[in-house]
């Protein structure tokens, strides 16, 4: 398979998950579990970028504001577009962590996790703080590689048409009946 | 930005090759082999390589070990000469009016093409030896018990500096945990073609016209069509 043939695959991949995730947060009023039953918490938040198309004939929108409603990037939703790039809110146990995840690579930017303390007390382990940061950072990887695991057994299950159909109804009713 | 700042941009990789004892047990011997070397006293205007995590200055691994926990830790180095535009063009332009003068001392009025390249290279070198190497550092961490690797940047350059470098230094080829490679690695091997041969589902409500009144056009859902029927997913809502 050619490179640009496997981005091509990533980038719809990518796309339709983060998409899917913004879809299931709103349903799920945020509230997630793994597969091992441990809550946690997801929602899209303050910023998102969606694209349709390629090449010369690509489009972009990008929506930002204080909540998750994001009006703009739901009419694009319903243009055709999807999720190319969100800022995900995280949360477990009231720790939060923001991050910024690329649909076509699932590269990440500004990566925050809770706060870590990096004065080391006496006789504290001087790798500490570096491993309590290790620890943060992967978690909040867990609750997304999670997220990806459930959706692509459900996007190659005999339920996906029924999800497929419950999406399309979301997309049409969070933009509103003048559009 | 690394992995201990606040904020940080991240991209992850896995080995889909097994890594061999010899190079896991030799790991701060290859780090050196490809560490990184000071330009700040030679005219070279790029530098990079491998450097102590805890410490930018240390190539030499004196102040800590690359091991932390069940982690490997290092860093890349870059150091680059820039010179900037205006600072260039300023230069290039007090140099060609001082050519020019020294043509018609000597009763010549044009300057070739080719002299002219030549005077743009000679005046670059002069400003980059002028100019300080500027360093970054982007933190490496290598989490060899998850079998993966993480680079605290997301930089396009960078990454491919960096993959090249890994491999030479530890001979083993790194993939990035893109969609399609981490959907592999979640579902296993068997899923490759589903994966691969990957088509977007359509996300628009497929509308319909049902009916044209005096110019008026009644659009009508798909989802009208199911009613209240319910999409399966509140029954099983985590």
């Amino acid at each position: 398979m050619s490179l640009e043939t496997v981005k091509a695959k990533d980038l719809a991949l990518g796309q339709e998950f983060l998409t899917w995730i913004w879809f299931r947060s709103e349903r799920s009023n945020g509230q997630w579990r793994t597969t091992d039953g441990i809550p946690f918490g997801l929602t899209f938040e303050g910023r998102v970028m969606v694209q349709s198309g390629e090449g010369e004939y690509l489009e972009t929108a990008v929506s930002s504001g204080p909540g998750a409603e994001l009006h703009e990037a739901k009419s694009g939703l319903l243009r055709g577009k999807k999720v190319h790039q969100a800022k995900l809110r995280m949360e477990e146990d009231g720790h939060g962590w923001h991050v910024t995840v690329k649909a076509e690579d699932f590269s990440t930017a500004g990566f925050k996790t809770p706060k870590v303390d990096f004065r080391l007390e006496e006789g504290q382990d001087p790798d500490g703080p570096f491993l309590e940061k290790m620890y943060l950072l992967e978690r909040a990887l867990f609750f997304f590689d999670q997220m990806f695991f459930n959706f692509l057994k459900l996007r190659f299950s005999s339920e996906w048409n029924d999800e497929l159909n419950a999406v399309r109804r979301w997309v049409d009713a969070t933009t509103g009946p003048t559009l | 930005m690394g992995f201990l700042s606040a904020s940080t941009g991240l991209t992850r990789y896995r080995l889909p090759d097994e890594v061999g004892d010899e190079v896991l047990s030799n790991v701060q011997l290859r780090l050196k082999r490809f560490a990184f070397v000071d330009i700040d006293q030679s005219m070279e205007e790029r530098s990079f390589g491998w450097v102590c995590f805890d410490d930018l200055l240390d190539a030499e691994w004196a102040t800590a070990g690359p091991e932390k926990g069940p982690y490997l830790v290092f860093s890349l180095r870059l150091d680059t000469r820039r010179v900037p535009p205006a600072v260039f063009k300023k230069h290039f332009m007090i140099a060609l009016r001082e050519r020019v003068a020294q043509l018609a001392a000597d009763g010549k009025k044009f300057l070739s093409k080719d002299q002219k390249t030549e005077l743009r290279d000679q005046v670059r070198q002069r400003l980059l030896m002028r100019s300080l190497p500027i360093p970054a550092v982007f933190d490496v961490v290598w989490s060899v018990r998850d079998n993966r690797v993480y680079l605290a940047t997301t930089n396009t350059k960078v990454r491919a500096l960096f993959e090249e470098l890994f491999a030479k230094t530890f001979e083993v080829e790194l993939e990035a945990l893109t969609p399609v490679v981490l959907g592999l690695e979640l579902l296993g091997e068997a899923a490759e073609g589903r994966l691969t041969g990957f088509e977007g589902s359509m996300f628009v409500p497929i509308r319909k016209v049902v009916g044209e009144t005096l110019g008026q056009t009644v659009m009508r859902s798909e989802s009208d069509d199911i009613g209240e029927k319910s999409d399966g997913y509140e029954k099983d809502a985590s």
